[in-house]
């Protein structure tokens, strides 16, 4: 029997190959995943491990109570250092000065874009530097850069260049030197940095304290690591901390494991997306090979064989071609992963080597999807087989399709049921918010499973109305009722195609609908005109000098102008976020707020305004007292609650005096709003605007649209990542679809060659498979995109509350969801077409 | 048994066609210099045991299949050497068709099937003349039916209806009654006995039914690929008594070619 099924599977390469194609690339995105997580976590390790290699011990600030705390740059003070060095043991201490600050390059933009630069001390002895040009920094105002600063800003020896932190004004530096570190690279993963004096390091990040970010100790012979960090720990006093090299490097090993392992996952997602769609493909190949079969396997159920025999042989095919393609999926991946950390490695981390790991479970999961998914998705067209009567090798195969009641009576029953769910969630009448939302997407999983069921009833109608569009084509009503024959192939095969359509249709509304709330918010209730900010994706936050708002004010037709400040502060043992600004009714007025109780009069210095549910996270109420201590404070500050705003996510947080600006981590303005008088041109003002900061790099005026596309970025972001995912169902799907059309080409044979032998011609044969694929694909994308908009909206109604509460269709996304269907369709037809064209006449209709 | 119209012109005719298949040792010689004329408005068979060439000399007829040597001509047009476009044109166009096992397109209704070589071409059928045929095969309550839902005779109607539907040169049935039952067959070649009688129809047939036989006006005995007897006004016992002889006439028959 395994002989059989082996000698059956060498007569179907094609088929299996397309098959297994599908396996292949789900193992390979698993096994890519693992492998790449792995990978980047060696190379970014062996990164690490060059910080500071050779020193034995490492003094550092004590670890952040708050994310306040965490914010602001602690310092290790003088005094432990000098109690370091005068430590027994001790041979050496090297300082680190180093933080992020903004520097400009030569085309007045800051340079790095989202990693910003780092401000260093020349001569601490955290990296290897080795000097390329010129010489080391002597001087307060002399800098050496290194030398992907040089490359990025368009700076270079000679020239100056502006450098300012979060504290600091703009400062301009004389570039001395350029430098490049060990092993001849130009950045350590892909930062720029500056080497400043040891003195103008600390002004930038200390705010001129004389304190360091980290100190190396390096012991004296015959100290061991250990000792070493036994002997410092008295000295260096609570606000620092000392672990020996090697823990430092496990903590920095461990900080990186949790980005690779968000790039890990996502991956891990497609590979899931392909492998779940692959179910569906693998069932239909095994169906139709079975199919092909069926009088093969009556004449070996009439010789003998047994019903588990039948059964064993299918599944030992199953399991030999789940093996072959997952091997080759796991050697694809394995490959991939390595090529992608080595892109990912050059080009982010400027590594100057890459080490790829190959973990052995990345190759183990590898395999076991691809057998695990190809074995269970034949097991029902296998024992499916084993019910085929042996007297039906003595018939003509009479091929009558299943009756599809009972999948359509429970499909219909399933989506039924998640309709309700979600109806009773959307509604509220599950209690309370959890079980709510929890049945509102239970319901719309059923919903999905449902309609998958239903694809086969559905597709009768649909396809017919579908393949209307082409009814004016004798060529083409033919391939349309072809494509409407088969009802559950059709469908199984539409499936693949519908899920991931489905999944980006939602998304996609769901985003456009956020999208579309926040835009349609400012269109009504925002009175400010423009917004100076920056962009909403940098590490540094964008600030500028408050001196430009008075240029601001001048401008012809602005009639207000409030620039904010804020502060994540720490309130009642909470961190909180904190606003302030010169004009608290002006910036409550501009953003639409409204005061629920109290006045928008200036708030007194110890006046604190809050909205309603900040207020009652912490229980406190008009004439409480709370007490504050902001990032850069060193005391805590009593407060009256002397305001309370409705809640409006524009406008939401604390709000306390301007008197309090020197205490925040950014002291400089954050943004501004800009009330153009009314009937003004506005693209005049913010051309003025945008002249008033010519000197501010970070920031620029934004209108409305500008600033919501600025605060929906991350939206952009997801859809496009979304986008990806309905790519790699698509090639699924079009191999899915392949796959139906060549089976039902060859089992037309006979009818091609009448249709041929009557007068059809070759184009016409073309043009009737053509006209079968895409409406099988455009069939699947309808669903997908029906149930995906049912599924969106359906999201949308339950975070209504939750300020979501417009109903926006991504209409280009979803044209563009057809248009690919439609792709797909025809990519799919070109093979079964060709075949169907050349079908030879003489041998289709000849007898059997 | 028929009444042949007084003037006749040639519908097909074969002149000095050869066909062989496979190369060398294997090689098969289907048709030997076979030349063989089919008058329009009559109704011939094809006869001759297996093997004998028979389909092969319809295929190649028909435009069908290629000939080596031997030019075909159907009407004016010569069937020899025309590409596969010309080749198309010329079957949806001049030539009609009716199988053994029927062919009609499962998704496609009764009167569907019968229009669709019409269809393929673009072009309207004669609704008068469909009617006289559907009226004339007796299947007028049929005419929404999916093949499926039809008996064999029914649907070999159908397929006679498609064939004559485009008024074609020529009708080409190969074995059309050899799915049937005798009642069935019998309707089948009644009708194709009337298309001729009654609108004039060319009707090839091949069979190796001497029943079937009789319906035709002349027979053409074909035994390793050569013609070795041409029978005019056939009766199924004539038929039946050359078969008896058959090895004789085609010992004869390699006697005068060798």
């Amino acid at each position: 029997m395994l002989r059989a099924a082996l000698k059956g599977m060498a007569a179907r390469k094609a088929r299996l190959a397309l098959t297994s194609i599908a396996i292949i690339l789900g193992s390979a995105f698993i096994a890519a995943a693992l492998v790449l997580t792995a990978s980047i976590q060696a190379t970014v390790d062996d990164l690490n491990a060059e910080a500071y290699a050779g020193a034995d011990a490492l003094v550092q600030p004590a670890d952040a109570e708050s994310r306040s705390e965490d914010l602001v740059q602690q310092g290790i003070p003088a005094e432990a250092l000098a109690a370091v060095e005068s430590t027994a043991g001790v041979d050496h201490v090297a300082a680190t000065v180093s933080w992020a600050i903004s520097a400009i390059g030569d085309n007045g933009k800051v340079v790095g874009g989202l990693a910003p630069t780092t401000a260093v001390n020349w001569g601490d002895e955290a990296r290897e530097r080795e000097l390329r040009e010129g010489r080391a920094p002597e001087t307060d105002g002399e800098v050496a850069v290194s030398a992907k600063f040089a490359a990025d800003s368009g700076l270079g020896l000679g020239e100056t260049v502006t450098a300012y932190s979060q504290t600091t004004d703009q400062t301009e530096y004389a570039i001395v030197g350029v430098y490049g570190y060990a092993g001849g690279r130009d950045s350590i993963s892909g930062g720029t940095e500056i080497a400043f004096t040891t003195a103008e390091a600390q002004r930038l990040v200390f705010d001129g304290e004389d304190a360091y970010s980290v100190l190396a100790v390096y012991a004296a012979d015959g100290t061991g690591a250990d000792d070493l960090v036994a002997a410092l720990e008295p000295v260096i006093g609570a606000e620092s901390q000392v672990t020996s090299w090697e823990d430092y490097n496990a903590e920095a090993s461990a900080q990186t494991a949790k980005l690779t392992k968000t790039i890990g996952n996502f991956l891990l997602g497609f590979g899931l997306v392909a492998v779940f769609v692959s179910v569906f493909l693998i069932a239909n190949t095994f169906s139709i090979v079975i199919a092909g079969r069926l009088k093969e396997i009556a004449m070996m159920r009439a010789i003998g064989a047994g019903r588990g025999q039948v059964v064993r042989s299918i599944l030992a095919e199953a399991l030999l071609l789940g093996t072959i393609a997952a091997a080759v999926g796991a050697a694809v991946g394995v490959a991939g992963g390595a090529g992608l950390t080595a892109a990912i490695a050059n080009s982010f981390f400027d590594a100057a080597q890459v080490s790829v790991a190959v973990p052995p479970t990345a190759i183990l999961a590898a395999l076991a999807v691809g057998i695990g998914v190809t074995v269970l998705a034949a097991l029902v067209p296998a024992v499916r087989a084993s019910r085929v009567p042996p007297v039906e090798a003595m018939r003509a195969a009479a091929k009558t399709d299943r009756p599809i009641t009972l999948l359509t009576v429970s499909g219909a029953i399933i989506a039924l049921a998640g309709g309700g769910a979600m109806a009773l969630g959307l509604t509220g009448n599950l209690g309370g918010d959890t079980a709510d939302l929890t049945g509102t997407a239970v319901g719309a999983g059923l919903v999905f499973v449902g309609v998958t069921m239903l694809t086969a009833w559905l597709s009768k109608p649909l396809v017919g109305a579908l393949g209307l569009i082409w009814s004016w084509n004798f060529a083409g009503k033919l391939g349309r009722r072809n494509a409407g024959r088969n009802p559950r192939r059709t469908a199984v095969t539409a499936s693949a195609l519908m899920i991931g359509v489905t999944l980006v249709t939602a998304t996609a509304t769901l985003l456009t609908s956020v999208k579309a709330s926040i835009e349609d918010y400012f269109g009504e209730a925002v009175k400010a005109e423009l917004f100076v900010t920056g962009p909403a994706v940098s590490e540094v936050p964008a600030s500028f000098d408050p001196a430009v708002m008075d240029d601001i004010r001048a401008i012809d037709d602005v009639d207000a102008a409030v620039e904010v400040y804020y502060d994540i502060a720490d309130i009642d043992g909470t961190d909180q976020y904190v606003n302030t600004t010169t004009d608290f009714g002006g910036i409550v007025d501009l953003f639409g707020g409204t005061l629920a109780e109290g006045d928008s009069d200036e708030l007194a210095d110890d006046e604190i305004a809050v909205n309603q549910s900040a207020a009652d996270e912490l229980g406190v109420g008009m004439g409480d007292i709370v007490t504050a201590t902001f990032s850069r404070g060193t005391e805590a500050h009593e407060f009256t609650v002397a305001a309370i705003l409705v809640d409006n996510e524009n406008t939401d947080g604390w709000y306390v005096a301007p008197a309090y600006v020197e205490e925040f981590y950014t002291t400089k303005p954050m943004m501004a709003l800009v009330d153009v008088a009314d009937g003004a041109d506005i693209d005049a003002v913010t051309a003025a605007v945008d002249d008033a900061l010519a000197d501010e790099p970070e920031v620029s005026a934004q209108n409305h649209e500008e600033f919501v596309g600025e605060v929906t970025v991350f939206f952009d972001f997801a859809i496009i990542a979304i986008q990806l995912l309905l790519g790699l169902a698509m090639i699924v799907a079009v191999i899915g679809v392949i796959n139906t059309l060549i089976l039902s080409v060859l089992e037309r044979t006979r009818e091609l060659g009448m249709l041929r032998a009557i007068g059809m011609t070759r184009g016409q044969t073309v043009r009737m498979v053509i006209v079968e694929s895409v409406t099988i694909a455009l069939f699947g994308a309808v669903l997908g995109v029906a149930v995906g908009l049912g599924l969106g909206w359906a999201l949308q109604n339950a975070l209504a509350d939750s300020g979501v509460d417009v109903f926006a269709v991504p209409t280009t996304l979803i044209a563009g969801y057809l248009a690919a269907a439609v792709l797909v369709g025809l990519l799919a037809a070109i093979a079964p077409a060709a075949r169907a064209a050349k079908t030879n006449i003489l041998g289709a209709i000849a007898y059997e | 048994m028929s009444t042949a119209s007084p003037v006749r012109t040639t519908a097909v005719s074969a002149e000095g066609l050869w066909k062989a298949y496979g190369m060398g040792e294997a090689q098969v010689v289907a048709l030997r210099d076979v030349s063989v004329e089919f008058a329009s408005g009559a109704f011939t068979a094809i006869m001759g045991p297996s093997g004998s060439g028979k389909s092969t000399l319809m295929h190649c007829l028909a435009g069908l299949d290629t000939t080596d040597r031997g030019t075909v001509h159907i009407g004016d047009t010569a069937v020899t050497g025309l590409g596969d476009k010309a080749l198309t044109k010329l079957r949806r166009d001049k030539i009609g068709f009716i199988f053994q096992q029927f062919n009609l397109l499962p998704t496609l209704t009764a009167e569907e099937n019968i229009t669709l070589p019409a269809a393929i071409a673009g072009a309207k059928a004669d609704p008068a003349w469909i009617n006289q045929i559907i009226k004339t095969l007796d299947l007028a309550d049929r005419l929404s039916h999916k093949p499926t839902e039809l008996s064999g005779g029914q649907q070999q109607r159908v397929a006679c209806a498609r064939a004559l539907a485009s008024r074609p040169e020529v009708v080409f049935a190969d074995e059309p009654t050899g799915n049937l039952d005798t009642r069935s067959g019998a309707e089948v070649l009644r009708f194709l006995r009337t298309s001729v009688d009654d609108f004039g129809q060319t009707i090839v047939m091949v069979t190796h039914d001497p029943s079937a036989a009789a319906y035709a006006d002349r027979v053409v005995f074909l035994a390793d690929g050569q013609i070795v007897e041409d029978m005019a006004e056939p009766t199924a016992d004539k038929v039946i008594d050359k078969m008896k002889h058959f090895e004789e006439l085609v010992a004869a028959a390699q006697g005068e070619h060798a």
